[in-house]
């Protein structure tokens, strides 16, 4: 025990102190808070003052509407804010930061009246023309007298690839036309606005009558799957070096002299874990830090978790670690048979490939998540950390199928530390060359 | 532990390779508190012989028995190694890596800080106790090797190829921590295939080839038994006499000395009246006994 522990520690304080591992740490954080508050900065800077607008209003009758509408202040339309889909949820950090980019780029407008006063819509429009390039104005719109039937307007500017500030105006025009059609036909807008309200379905479950968010709690999984997929990884290539090092500084003998093949590697692939652990819950607790405190833009709704029963906490941990662990042992095993790192990784990849099919898998369960086919996925342990966690959040199964689940994850993981270890060791007495399969499979009947 | 009886009795162990055959049938016993040395060229099966008796190959057939008890796991603590394939943690300080290997020997954390800054000391290496193996030089790094080896105290110290690669100050070194060892009671399979350190150092030996043992027992028994039908001379003149192949099997020329190696059958006695017949000058004319390399060869040699 106290040899299992000494290479725990060793692989765990070694890595931990490493220059690498407190760049990485350090500069994770940053970077996200870098990406997501950098870019709405850059592109909310205002060069220049308000946009300088003026209208030519030939229709004679769009002016004041236009105006209101280019002045009015950014309003959310009411199909944006009923759009709350569980999809939605997901991506709540992304949309977030869109909209919010949306305020910051809001520029004003200083809108200007051009009347014809008799001139020629020609005259009119080299005299606007003229003052554009004299540096007065920015764009003028001409509204047609036929724009209500037609929909169309012309808009002028020497900056015609401005594409936000030409979305916004065909944004607000649109507004105007269409309220003004309206006003024509005695129709209030409010009215259509009441008329247009979405409908919000709520689910509920069919026996306890609680309010449900299975969807988001669906999408929850897929994202820590997700996690499970970037810390493998992170950190598979570190485990394969961490199982190779003995052999590429030939320390191998040395250790073998002294402590079994078993505990080392379950010692190696623990250290190396935690360290992985660390570096989450640092990351992890920055996030919330930055959420909760950081600038406005991060701290959307992103981290708001679906309401579900606490033991679901205990469950998600549960299977993250299996997964994790169910993965990052394949690597110890690929370690075990190869003399080089580099080898190793590609050797890996097309098993990590199956966290991949476990993803698509999650979609039939999540449809029947008590049909006898996602039983049967949610006991595989290569794809069970997804799909049981999808039957979890949905229709919960039995306890006993969560436990004899967990139960055969957990099983193959020491399973295939064992064979690691024992390939490792026998592998370790022949330097230098990689070990074909036949081969490991008769050194496994020889030691 | 009684000093005559044996640290480690092998009986008839052999081991296989699929097809190739390591060792062969092999017995051997190692008395406790004496140097035992395992000779034999590259590749006869010396590194099998050790890996199995530190437990890290088992035998295909055959006993190894350890302190008296069959080898476990728990016996390891009592073995130090140097393997020849042997490194360091690169990136790994020398004072942590150090106390890691105690750890494994199960050396309480208190203890190994002791004796780590004790060993350090007794090599000279004090001053780098903190610096990373990747910074010290080969040689440097093979006596840290050797410290995790010792430090654990262990009963039985099994060192493959300790000296190679080492300049002669440091072989000297290494040389006197071993006879060092030996005198508080520890017993050292010493394996190599550079006969004349092997001479220098052991009690015993056993001789190994392509996996068999050729022969085995005291230094002195063993050369006792060939007798002394070797001349060491130095003298001027009487090459004639020297190539004459009924009285010398075989001559090997230092700068001014020479050992010649009678032929069977024939005597010192012949020689010397033969070189004075000749009229050659001799400033010394002595019966030394042969080198281990001579005795291994002609035991393989009678073997083929």
């Amino acid at each position: 025990m106290k040899k299992f522990l000494a290479v725990i520690k060793r692989e765990y304080v070694q890595r931990v102190r490493s220059r690498m591992f407190i760049v990485v740490t350090v500069l994770g954080p940053l970077m996200l808070a870098l990406f997501t508050v950098l870019p709405a900065l850059i592109a909310g800077i205002e060069a220049g003052g308000p946009t300088r607008v003026a209208v030519i209003d030939e229709s004679g009758q769009m002016f004041d509407r236009f105006q209101q509408a280019l002045n009015q202040k950014e309003e959310i339309s009411d199909e944006s804010v009923a759009k709350n889909s569980a999809a939605e949820t997901v991506n709540a950090n992304q949309r977030d930061r869109v909209t919010s980019t949306g305020k910051i780029l809001k520029g004003n407008f200083k809108v200007e009246r051009a009347s014809l006063e008799g001139r020629s819509l020609d005259d009119a429009k080299r005299e606007l023309s003229d003052r554009i390039r004299k540096g007065q104005l920015d764009i003028y719109i001409v509204l047609p007298r036929d724009i209500l039937e037609r929909g169309t307007a012309e808009f002028y500017g020497r900056n015609t690839g401005d594409v936000f500030t030409k979305g916004r105006l065909t944004d607000r025009l649109t507004t105007a036309v269409r309220d003004q059609r309206l006003a024509q036909k005695n129709i209030a807008p409010e009215l259509v606005r009441e008329i247009n309200r979405p409908v919000t379905l709520t689910a509920r479950n069919s026996d306890s009558g609680d309010e449900k968010d299975s969807g988001a709690g669906f999408y929850f999984v897929l994202g820590m799957g997700f996690v499970i997929y970037l810390t493998i990884l992170l950190y598979g290539q570190v485990i394969l070096g961490a199982v190779i090092e003995e052999k590429e500084t030939r320390i191998a003998e040395i250790l073998f002299s002294s402590i079994r093949s078993f505990p080392l590697m379950m010692g190696k692939l623990l250290g190396v874990s935690m360290v992985a652990l660390t570096q989450l819950t640092i990351w992890g607790l920055s996030f919330i830090a930055l959420a909760s405190f950081g600038p406005q833009v991060l701290s959307a709704k992103a981290v708001s978790l679906p309401d579900m029963p606490p033991v679901f906490g205990l469950y998600f941990a549960l299977f993250f670690l299996l997964g994790y662990f169910i993965y990052s042992t394949i690597y110890a095993l690929v370690g075990s048979m190869v003399t080089t790192s580099q080898e190793g990784g590609q050797m890996a990849m097309p098993v990590v490939l199956l966290l991949v099919v476990g993803f698509y898998l999650a979609f039939p369960v999540i449809r029947s998540p008590n049909s006898s086919f996602a039983f049967w996925v949610s006991m595989v342990p290569f794809f069970s950390p997804i799909t049981m966690l999808v039957r979890i959040v949905t229709e919960p199964p039995p306890v006993w199928q969560i436990i004899l689940s967990l139960g055969i994850g957990f099983a193959t993981v020491t399973l295939l530390i064992w064979l690691a270890s024992r390939i490792y060791r026998v592998g370790m007495l022949m330097y230098g060359k990689r070990a074909t399969i036949p081969e490991v499979i008769r050194w496994l009947r020889q030691s | 532990m009684g000093n005559n009886s044996p640290t480690l009795e092998i009986q008839n162990i052999s081991k296989r390779f699929g097809d190739f055959t390591a060792v062969k049938d092999l017995s051997l016993t190692v008395r406790a508190g004496r140097i035992f040395g395992l000779i034999g060229p590259n590749g006869a099966g010396k590194t099998t012989t050790i890996r199995m008796i530190v437990n890290i190959t088992m035998p295909d057939t055959g006993t190894i028995k350890l302190f008296g008890q069959t080898i476990d796991p728990a016996l390891q603590d009592r073995i130090g190694y140097l393997p020849e394939e042997r490194g360091l943690y690169k990136k790994m300080k020398i004072g942590e890596q150090l106390k890691f290997f105690a750890a494994l020997k199960n050396v309480s954390t208190a203890d190994a800080d002791k004796l780590v800054d004790r060993w350090l000391a007794r090599v000279e290496l004090s001053a780098w106790k903190n610096k990373r193996a990747k910074e010290l030089s080969k040689g440097m790094q093979q006596k840290i090797q050797f410290i995790a080896a010792v430090m654990h105290d262990p009963d039985l110290l099994i060192l493959d190829e300790p000296f190679s690669g080492l300049d002669p100050v440091n072989v000297e070194l290494l040389r006197d921590v071993v006879l060092e060892l030996k005198g508080q009671g520890k017993t050292i399979i010493f394996s190599t295939h550079q006969m004349e350190l092997a001479e220098k150092l052991c009690d015993d030996i056993c001789m190994i080839n392509r996996s068999e043992k050729v022969l085995d027992g005291s230094l002195r028994e063993v050369k006792r038994s060939f007798g002394r039908n070797a001349v060491a001379l130095r003298m001027e003149g009487g090459d004639n006499v020297l190539r004459d192949r009924t009285l010398i099997a075989k001559v090997d020329r230092d700068s001014d000395e020479l050992e010649a190696l009678l032929a069977p059958g024939a005597t010192a006695q012949q020689l010397l009246e033969r070189l004075i017949t000749e009229g050659a000058q001799i400033t010394r004319f002595e019966l030394v006994e042969p080198s281990l390399n001579d005795i291994f060869i002609e035991k393989v040699r009678g073997a083929a």
